[in-house]
């Protein structure tokens, strides 16, 4: 693995001149580098709090305090991984793929980045408000209400600028990235506004609340979060590879029963919850049809990079590699989604740590390896840079990759033997809990903390050593 | 895909579609519920909370237990929770109208609590559960919550502050142990 090998600039656009880097790029620089330097250092915060996390379910009094329970500390690490780390930085990767693909030259830079600083506070305060123990009772809507309208002004402020990039696009042509993007940025802030007054301003009647918070929590993790991690997919296959993707002209099949049917799986996560049946049963039906997109974004990656020797390209480029690991675990993510969506399998799962396996599939394994390998294409391009350790890239992808594929395993089939044992009603939930798998969950946490480290020491080593831009692009061409 | 009204208007309706499919009528279809006797003339269930039960509510959601303990029985077939002493009936919508923030939760670490009120022995024992769980013959991972309580001077006896006590108190008053109208009590 070195350095990517197709670090070049997009076809159709020159440089301004040769030692400068093109305006639309010098243009994004700020707003993306404060995304994604505090997405960076999200991360690192949510990665302490998923091993204290870990520690605390073997060993419960680590830390014990009314600040740090366990679900401070879980609500909190959720919290600043999925607005944190996921959504500063899909801000950032966004903006730049609708730049690159719309040939969009951001001239009000200083909206977004004024944006992503308010995200930020924002969101540095809700969580704080976790500890202080000011928190709701539903995952990802722990932060006090008063710090949902100020994240949507944030949102509007640095979210927005892919659509707008799509607006203005030079040529009638667009691509599935554009798609892709553009309804995950058009579609979170509406949801987010509709959850957040169903569930924490005008709270709808009992189990309805449960309802619109699951609905959110499928729109965030499909609709928004998934959603721009397949855009990137779509956009740095084919462009590492150099070659068109395989049925593309399947893409926009994909695209619109992706975002039809993704909506309306919410209800299959609460299968024998007091909502009405034929809800639930909607639910069922919706996520047995996502099959169809996950099928068709299977074909579109994995048939690229079946021929003509993509996976060997894919292992030695440093960018694919990453890649390629996320599209398979989004195709692994969608066929377990879809299996255990069934009401016989969601009976025996449901409550168990298998909910936790399929998360991290999905915002991990696909998602944040996803937002990696797009780091390590796009920092050297607006940095002007190259990474300044090899060694490091190689221990963060070990790390991380290990580290995922052990805890989401572990995640998955304990939860599966521990449904699977509760079924039984004569075993308790003390008989069930193994120490042993708890403190493999703690090792893979820790795994999880070094290769963030080498990521974050390598990232902000680029960054910082790229005062002079200009010459060091030159240096790197 | 050149036209982004088209795109817009395409991705409107797939925001609209479950929003009002699955959310609304279910809101149109529950929101009228309230509380309702099990027979003609019996008492409304739910009980409202006592005023202590309405504080622990909040120490409960302030400390995060929901990351651990759900409150919701599933119907029998749908897992075990009635086999295992957890509800003599599967929860109904109507068991919640008087909760201004459902927490039914999605993880369960521990026990669900949906019956827990109608399950739990004296006050003194939910207090040990909470301060010393593992003396109490409760899961090693299950933590403990001292910082709920203040020892004595000597510092033999511990003695639960308000919110221990709100926090029992709410405890206590989770209960779906009646009858209603949609849901019959297994005999």
């Amino acid at each position: 693995m070195s350095q990517d090998p197709n670090y070049r600039r997009p076809p159709g656009r020159s440089p301004v001149s040769p030692s400068r880097p093109p305006r639309g790029e010098a243009q994004l620089r700020g707003p993306f580098l404060l995304c994604f330097g505090s997405a960076i250092l999200w991360l690192l915060l949510a990665s302490v709090l998923g091993l204290i996390a870990s520690l605390k379910l073997h060993l419960p009094s680590f830390l014990n305090s009314e600040c740090l329970t366990f679900g401070h500390v879980v609500a909190a690490q959720k919290n600043a991984f999925i607005y944190g780390w996921a959504c500063n930085a899909l801000f950032a990767v966004n903006l730049w793929l609708l730049s690159q693909l719309g040939r969009f030259e951001l001239r009000n830079g200083w909206l977004a980045s004024l944006g992503g600083f308010i995200w930020n506070a924002a969101l540095g305060y809700g969580v704080l408000q976790i500890f202080a123990g000011k928190m709701n009772g539903f995952s990802l809507l722990e932060m006090p209400r008063e710090v949902g309208p100020v994240l949507m002004v944030a949102f509007l402020l640095v979210g927005f600028w892919p659509i707008v990039a799509f607006a203005r696009r030079p040529t009638g042509h667009s691509f599935a990235s554009q798609w892709f993007v553009v309804g995950a940025a058009f579609i979170f802030p509406i949801v987010y506004a509709l959850t957040q007054l169903l569930v924490l301003w005008c709270p709808a009647s009992g189990p309805v609340q449960a309802l619109a918070h699951s609905w959110f929590i499928q729109n965030l993790m499909l609709l928004w979060l998934g959603a721009s991690g397949l855009a990137a997919v779509y956009y740095f296959i084919p462009k590492v590879l150099g070659r068109p993707l395989h049925g593309y002209y399947l893409a926009t099949v994909a695209f619109w029963t992706y975002f039809l049917f993704a909506g309306a799986t919410a209800p299959s996560a609460l299968l024998g919850s007091p909502i009405p049946v034929w809800v639930q049963s909607v639910g069922v039906v919706a996520s047995i049809m996502m099959i169809i997109p996950i099928i068709i974004t299977a074909i579109n990656f994995h048939g690229t990079l079946f021929q003509r020797g993509g996976w060997a390209q894919a292992w030695n480029s440093t960018t694919l590699r990453f890649v390629a690991f996320g599209a398979v675990s989004f195709t692994l993510a969608g066929l377990l989604n879809t299996v255990f969506s069934t009401r016989g399998f969601n009976a025996t799962v449901r409550f168990t740590e298998f909910a936790q396996g399929q998360e991290q599939l999905l915002t991990y394994a696909f998602l944040t390896m996803v937002i990696f390998g797009a780091a390590y294409f796009i920092l050297p391009r607006l940095t002007g840079a190259l990474w300044p350790s090899a060694k490091l890239i190689h221990l963060h992808f070990w790390t991380t990759a290990l580290a995922v594929i052990g805890s989401v395993g572990v995640s998955l089939v304990h939860g599966y033997q521990v449904g699977h044992q509760l079924l039984n009603p004569a075993v308790t939930m003390a008989q069930v809990g193994s120490s042993s798998l708890a403190l493999a969950g703690s090792i893979f946490a820790l795994l999880f903390l070094i290769g963030h480290l080498a990521f974050a020491l390598n990232a902000f080593s680029m960054i910082f050593s790229s005062s002079a831009p200009a010459d060091s692009e030159a240096q790197s061409d | 895909m050149k036209n982004l009204n088209f795109l817009f208007a395409g991705l409107f309706l797939t925001i609209a579609l479950p929003f009002g499919g699955l959310l609304l009528s279910s809101q149109i279809q529950l929101g009228s519920l309230s509380r309702a006797p099990a027979e003609e003339g019996g008492p409304l269930f739910p009980a409202r909370e006592p005023g202590l039960a309405i504080q622990g509510r909040a120490v409960y959601r302030e400390l995060g237990c929901v990351a651990c303990h759900t409150q919701q029985v599933r119907p029998a077939g749908q897992g075990s929770d009635i086999a295992r002493g957890w509800g003599s009936r599967p929860s109904v919508a109507r068991d919640y109208v008087l909760q201004p923030q459902v927490l039914l939760g999605e993880r369960r670490l521990g026990p669900d609590l949906a019956n827990f009120g109608a399950r739990a022995k004296s006050d003194d024992d939910i207090h040990t559960l909470l301060r010393d769980p593992h003396s109490a013959g409760y899961s090693l991972q299950k933590p403990d919550f001292a910082y709920l309580y203040v020892l004595s001077a000597d510092g033999k006896k511990a003695r639960p502050t308000e919110r221990a006590v709100a926090l029992v108190a709410y405890l206590k008053s989770l209960r779906q142990d009646y009858a209603s109208p949609e849901a019959k009590l297994k005999q």
